[in-house]
């Protein structure tokens, strides 16, 4: 259904009828309406002398599209006004509307610069026509080339400020503590255990005697508190909590039992002695 | 009552206050309270070299103390318990109970104080 379309392109194609322009043409006039400058355009080769806009001229470009064997004006269905900027690398592309005889007709009023025109540097724009159809080869024409005024520096966007890298976070910690020189640290280590020989002294003028310590009921108690405060050094020294618990449980119940046959021990001493 | 005569007086009631602890008061309490004077005096000490040196190794300093404090409410408990003026207020708590109070709670404020140490 569709081939027939297809091969007609191709065939079209094959021809390669090619397409040209008639009497292209710009002007360049002011505000005023006064004209400044009109010349025609050479397609064979670009024109030496820029064309320079000011801030409020108007440039007019007139061509007609025809077909170079027959001459009769062509309707192509691409028709492009390329500007392009040589140093930047930055192009803009200009669609251009063409009537069915091929005449075409483009302002550019640079009171009201089209979007499309690329900011400025120090290279003139190079203006170049591109017509593409399906069934003529494509065409590529330079016209001349373009100074118009600088055009206005970028607005900075809104978020702008958001997008650069921020400066380096520095965390600032709090200076490594240190221990006290030697001297004071041994002085205060005396001081601390200096209560130690005013508790021996004490206890060496005050201390009960204890007969029943090493007596077999009560020994075993005293022997398995010793053993506990023995495993708590121990937990420091080297244990983890779990082992602690687990021997700390084990421990408890000989405790519970040793303890309750000494205490009842002396208590029945206590009450049989009243 | 006169300021001239307040020093004197004053030395008077510490000795005769001294004077009836020591002689009132028996071995086995005498033993007790040593043991709490020691806690106190060590309290104090690492107290005092916590605020005028350093805290630095804070758990310890916190073991130390808190051990010490702890401690000293264990044995003061226990003291009031087995002193035989507070019968009648401990009817029910008998010496050797007080005692089996005081061993557990050391060895559970051991336990902690270690933890402590780190």
């Amino acid at each position: 259904m569709f081939s027939l379309p297809i091969i007609a392109l191709l065939v079209a194609g094959a021809q390669a009828a090619v397409l040209t322009l008639q009497s292209p043409r710009f002007t360049v006039s002011s505000s005023t309406g006064s004209q400044l400058r009109s010349e025609p355009i050479s397609l064979a080769h670009a024109s030496s002398i820029p064309v320079t806009l000011t801030k409020d001229d108007v440039l007019k470009l007139t061509f007609q599209v025809i077909d170079k064997e027959s001459g009769k004006g062509v309707q192509p269905h691409q028709t492009f006004l390329r500007f392009y900027d040589q140093n930047s690398g930055e192009e803009g592309i200009q669609p251009i509307r063409v009537t069915n005889g091929g005449k075409a007709k483009f302002e550019l009023n640079m009171a009201r610069p089209p979007l499309s025109l690329p900011p400025t540097s120090d290279a003139p724009l190079q203006v170049s026509l591109l017509i593409g159809s399906s069934t003529y080869s494509p065409l590529a024409l330079s016209l001349f080339d373009l100074i118009v005024p600088a055009s206005h520096p970028v607005p900075a966007h809104p978020d702008e400020a958001s997008f650069h890298p921020l400066p380096e976070i520095h965390h600032t910690f709090r200076p490594e503590q240190k221990l006290p020189p030697r001297p004071i640290s041994a002085l205060a280590c005396i001081a601390v255990l200096a209560p130690w020989i005013v508790l021996l002294g004490l206890w060496g003028q005050v201390a009960p005697r204890a007969v029943h310590l090493f007596s077999p009921g009560i020994f075993p108690f005293i022997l398995t508190l010793g053993a506990f405060e023995s495993l708590l050094v121990w937990y420091w020294v080297d244990l983890k909590l779990g082992q602690v618990l687990s021997y700390g449980g084990v421990l408890a119940l000989v405790t519970i039992f040793t303890g309750k046959q000494a205490l009842s021990k002396i208590g029945d001493r206590r009450v049989g002695r009243k | 009552m006169a300021p001239k005569s307040s020093p004197p007086a004053a030395s008077n009631v510490v000795h005769s206050l001294w004077k009836a602890y020591s002689d009132q008061t028996s071995d086995r309490m005498k033993f007790i309270d040593a043991f709490l004077v020691f806690l106190m005096l060590s309290g104090v000490a690492q107290f005092l070299y916590c605020v005028l040196v350093t805290d630095y190794p804070f758990n310890a300093f916190l073991a130390g103390f808190s051990s010490n404090v702890g401690q000293f409410v264990l044995t003061a408990s226990l003291r009031s318990q087995v002193n035989p003026e507070n019968k009648n207020e401990f009817k029910e708590v008998s010496p050797e109970r007080a005692f089996a109070d005081f061993a557990l709670g050391s060895i559970v404020l051991h336990f902690f104080v270690y933890n402590f140490l780190g």
